[in-house]
């Protein structure tokens, strides 16, 4: 093997094929002085400024080193002195079977072995047929290549000029003069992709959070990027087939967009972050190489001793019986606003959430996903399940209540602009059977410290009500109402309501 | 040989200087388990799992930039997951690089450049070596020497390519590594910690029954699993209890292209047998597909518990969440299983009750059997129980004997605990409509055991006893709880 390669490099020098152009070493990029802006949804502005040899006059420039997925129609091109004549994306690939069927009606070498001896026959071969085997003349013969099954190389002069080993992009300019100019050529192309990834150490104890935010980017576009100056904007652009929604897509690979949960009051704040138009950029502080098939990760936040607090939700989705008490959802709450909180917009991305355990060694207790959160918002992500506060949903009665019972509990109250009340009754079809619910809520806590449940019962659409609780709910929407259940440590506290319903 | 003088060229080649960390000095792993897994059992060619690996590692970085690459981490890794600390401000960025180097990625990389192409007689053995230029590998590979323009291996000869240097930025493992600046020379500690996935846990019950049925000795093993090939040796070992929340992230594996050959049509009108066609199909594509992980062995049928002494993890809240520490370091080796004591209570209070959930109708089937307790220290318990499968024993003549087998999500403490063990065959539930009454129902219950049984029937909140017994409202449920007299039987009589 070693001399193999040794005797290989010899020949090299030796014997150099001075009649082929000479191609570059993957080493040395054809790729200028290039910028690329990445969206988050699998999107990238690539511009790439380019010293070019132009003679005057018209000629056809091949560009290499562009995204092996470029969109070919998004491609232009601008430089000072230079037209564009036409821009072409050649496809037709140099293939052994493209070869051959590109040489029918030409000839070609055929060098045959002897299997027993090895010994080597050269012939001329006119190729006139390539359908399902190749028919060729040799001399007066007409021959099916390899019908034999003896060993023959075929040897062609020369690859046709139409037949390319890649996808390519070439133009063919005018410019007004010979000589060296930068000319800038820019695309879009997918396979690029970024989002944030945050490392949040929350301290229960203290009711404080360290916050590390990385700008995590992909490139799975088939090609690197030399020496790119790169920006990061925090939001999807065109593409208007996905809607325009954050695909979070992480090379050619969306996921659903970040869930919605998790921001309670969208803030109001502008941080003091560059903006363009609706998004925020992320300009990464230096060039960088962006290899293909890589991840690469750069801080950009890093937030000492915000607030933040656990809190535990539980929503029960309808009125019905739960088989065990389930776990609620442990939920971190914190603000990225100025005053109490991270104090910056948070670009989307995924929050890991890392607590210490008795020996000081932090460990991983959940992560949630974030979509682009505007500075001052209220969050609050569900980042796992509590293992000792439950809630346990039971119906304890249903039946049918009179219509009179019904009507008591429709009522509306109009306030008149002389500030006089009037109490209507709502209009209800009579004869009609109306039911009654009786839930109770069993809300058990095991660890050593009091809790508050923020308990939800959904699925009340339909004009349920609530006519009797033990303890006073708010109303969040025509679907849901909310309990703030305070529990003892190591007790549990029983919500009782009764709700009136038309089904 | 000719492969490590390749690499030392490729490596001078870099600009940077490359700092290799081969592997970790000690690590931590806090395994987690699946969430979504339920209470299945575990699956050891498909661990749904994760853990969070802690290391540290000693490193000597030069003065000015370097990349300093992080070896022997596992393949599973969330690379979006890696925290590097002890560097302070000396990163620039964290990478991850997943172009390996595989046949088609070496081919691909010789695309225009100078090859040598070999050729071996079939007839005598000899090989002749000539310079090629690679003109496409897109879909088959054309060559280009002094000759002119051939296919590679369309001829029928024994003939192949050899690259004369591996190329830069591809590797044999996807690599995880940090460029850094430093002003001069230093030696740091770093820590690494990231998200690893396949990786699972369970808790593995073993109840042994007494023979009045109302004591169940109990252990329970924690049962981890490794499904990464990598090892994390002499770990300081943790698993977390109880769910929590992961977010579905797309890791980039590895990219190994293998090598496509095709050829142009060929056709033939003889039926001799054509034996270089047969080893041209042979290798007309290289795939490199991945190591398929061997049919991973059937779970271990639980063990008996060892004596009564030993290594027992140690239980301690983290947050929501329960952590379970082993006290000694512990090697958990790539795609392997290790089992260790997570908790031993020696007298426990069950019942053993049959159970039956009907809303009416005909049926007629066995009771399912179903431990009932309590999570309290009066009970023998008291003490969290994380989810995972449950093995019942009874014994017999000395012996140990097989009773049930069933599984248990997590239980805090003070919580009812039930868990269903068995199907009991003899003791049997009848229903029949009445025809008489509308909704009217008949349940019958007989047992065929010498000794009498507890019944629990759970019936809609709209049931109402009409004979034979009383309806009690429990926990949503309309309850007859029963005691069947041993070879005996019991009727209730409901509508709904």
């Amino acid at each position: 093997m070693r001399a193999s390669i040794i005797l290989a490099s010899a020949i090299a020098v030796a014997t150099p094929l001075a009649a082929q152009p000479q191609i570059p070493s993957p080493s040395q990029t054809a790729q200028g002085d290039i910028a690329v802006t990445i969206y988050n949804n699998n999107r990238a502005l690539i511009e790439d400024k380019r010293q070019l040899d132009l003679p005057a006059g018209r000629s056809r420039q091949e560009f290499r080193d562009v995204s092996a997925q470029i969109e070919p129609a998004t491609v232009t091109l601008s430089g000072r002195g230079i037209g564009i004549v036409e821009q072409n994306f050649d496809f037709d690939l140099l293939t052994p079977a493209a070869l051959m069927q590109k040489a029918v009606g030409q000839t070609v070498t055929l060098v045959r072995t002897n299997p027993a001896t090895g010994a080597e026959t050269r012939e001329r071969a006119l190729i006139l047929a390539v359908n399902d085997g190749v028919v060729m003349q040799i001399g007066d013969r007409i021959e099916v290549l390899r019908d034999d099954g003896i060993p023959a190389r075929v040897i062609f002069d020369k690859v046709p000029a139409t037949l390319r080993p890649r996808p390519t992009l070439s133009v063919t300019l005018d410019a007004d003069g010979g000589g060296r100019r930068p000319v800038t050529l820019t695309y879009l192309t997918p396979g690029l992709a970024w989002a944030a990834d945050y490392v949040a150490l929350f301290d229960e104890t203290s009711g404080r959070m360290d916050v590390q935010g990385w700008i995590t980017l992909t490139n799975n576009s088939g090609t690197p990027y030399i020496n790119a100056s790169t920006l990061l904007v925090a939001g999807a652009v065109g593409n208007a087939g996905n809607g325009g929604e954050d695909q979070y897509g992480r090379g050619g690979y969306p996921s659903s967009p970040p869930p919605p949960n998790g921001m309670y009051r969208a803030g109001t704040e502008s941080a003091a972050r560059e903006r363009l138009g609706d998004f925020y950029l992320y300009p990464l502080p230096e060039r960088t190489t962006i290899a293909d098939k890589q991840t690469k990760q750069v801080s950009f936040l890093d937030v000492h001793g915000a607030s933040a607090a656990r809190g535990y939700e539980f929503r029960n989705g309808w009125l019905s019986t739960a088989n065990q008490p389930l776990s609620v959802n442990s939920v971190l709450r914190f603000s990225s606003s100025r005053s109490a909180g991270l104090g910056d917009a948070l670009p989307a991305g995924t929050v890991r959430v890392y607590q210490r355990d008795a020996r000081g060694n932090p460990q991983f207790v959940g992560e949630h996903r974030i979509g682009h959160t505007p500075m001052g918002s209220d969050i609050g992500l569900a980042t796992g399940q509590a293992f000792d506060v439950k809630v346990r949903p039971i119906v304890d009665n249903r039946g049918t209540v009179t219509f009179e019972q019904w009507r008591q509990t429709a009522r509306y109250r109009i306030w008149r602009s002389d500030g006089q009340a009037e109490v209507v009754d709502v209009e209800q079809p009579v004869g009609r059977t109306f039911y009654q619910t009786q839930m109770r809520y069993v809300v058990s806590n095991a660890s050593p410290k009091p809790v508050t449940v923020d308990l939800v019962q959904a699925g009340l659409s339909w004009d349920t009500r609530v006519v009797e609780e033990s303890l006073k709910s708010e109303k969040l929407s025509a679907d849901d109402v909310r309990w703030h259940v305070p529990v003892p440590a190591n007790g549990e506290t029983v919500v009782t309501a009764t709700f009136y319903t038309r089904y | 040989m000719a492969l490590a003088l390749a690499l030392g060229a490729a490596v001078q080649a870099q600009a940077q200087a490359i700092v290799t960390s081969r592997g970790p000095d000690q690590v931590a792993v806090t395994v987690y388990r699946n969430p979504d897994r339920g209470l299945d059992p575990l699956n050891l060619s498909w661990l749904g799992g994760y853990a969070l690996v802690s290391e540290t590692r000693r490193v000597r970085l030069p003065a000015g930039e370097s990349e300093l690459r992080f070896e022997a981490v596992t393949s599973g890794i969330v690379p979006q997951s890696a925290i590097v600390t002890g560097l302070g401000e000396a990163v620039i960025e964290k990478n991850r690089d997943a172009r390996l180097l595989s046949p088609g990625a070496l081919l691909d990389a010789s695309l225009g450049e100078r090859v040598t192409l070999r050729r071996t007689s079939r007839a005598t053995g000899a090989v002749r070596t000539q310079d090629a230029i690679v003109r496409a590998t897109a879909n088959g590979i054309v060559i280009q020497t002094e000759q002119g323009l051939e296919a590679l291996r369309c001829s029928g000869l024994a003939e192949t390519l050899l690259a004369r240097a591996v190329p830069p930025g591809l590797s044999a493992k996807p690599t995880l590594s940090v460029r850094v600046r430093s002003p001069q020379a230093v030696e740091r500690t770093v820590t690494l910690s990231y998200i690893t996935n396949n990786f699972d846990w369970q808790a593995d019950y073993v109840g042994d029954l007494s023979a009045d049925g109302h004591t169940l000795k109990l252990f329970a093993w924690l049962t981890l699993a490794n499904g990464d090939d990598t090892g994390l040796a002499d770990a300081a070992t943790q698993a977390v209890a109880g769910k929590l929340n992961r977010e579905r992230i797309w890791v980039p594996r590895g990219e190994a292209k293998p090598i496509t050959l095709n050829c142009w049509p060929s056709g033939t009108t003889s039926d001799i047998p054509q034996t270089y066609d047969a080893m041209d199909q042979e290798g007309i594509v290289v795939t490199a597909s991945r190591m398929k992980a061997g049919m991973a062995p059937p779970p271990a049928p639980p063990s008996a518990p060892v004596f009564e002494g030993g290594v027992i993890a140690q239980e301690e809240r983290l947050g929501d969440v329960r952590l379970y520490r082993i006290p000694i370091s512990v090697t958990v080796a790539a795609r392997s299983q290790k089992q260790v004591a997570l908790l031993r209570q020696p007298a426990v209070k069950v019942d053993s009750i049959l159970r039956l959930r009907t809303a009416g109708g005909q049926l007629d089937q066995p009771l399912e059997r179903v431990l009932v307790t309590r999570n309290r220290p009066a009970e023998g318990l008291g003490l969290p129980l994380p989810a995972g499968r449950l093995a019942l024993f009874g014994t017999r003549q000395g012996h140990r004997i097989l009773l049930g087998e069933g599984s248990i999500d997590d239980h805090t403490i003070g919580e009812k605990v039930e868990i269903r063990v068995a199907t009991a065959t003899g003791v049997r539930a009848r229903q029949l409509p009445v025809a008489e009454t509308a909704g009217d129902q008949a349940l019958t219950l007989t047992n065929d055991l010498a000794q009498p049984q507890t019944v629990e029937v759970e019936l809609p909140l709209e049931a109402k006893a009409v004979s034979g017994g009383r309806l009690v409202k429990r926990d949503g449920w309309m309850l007859w709880r029963v005691r069947v007299p041993a070879n005996g039987t019991a009727q209730l009589r409901y509508r709904v």
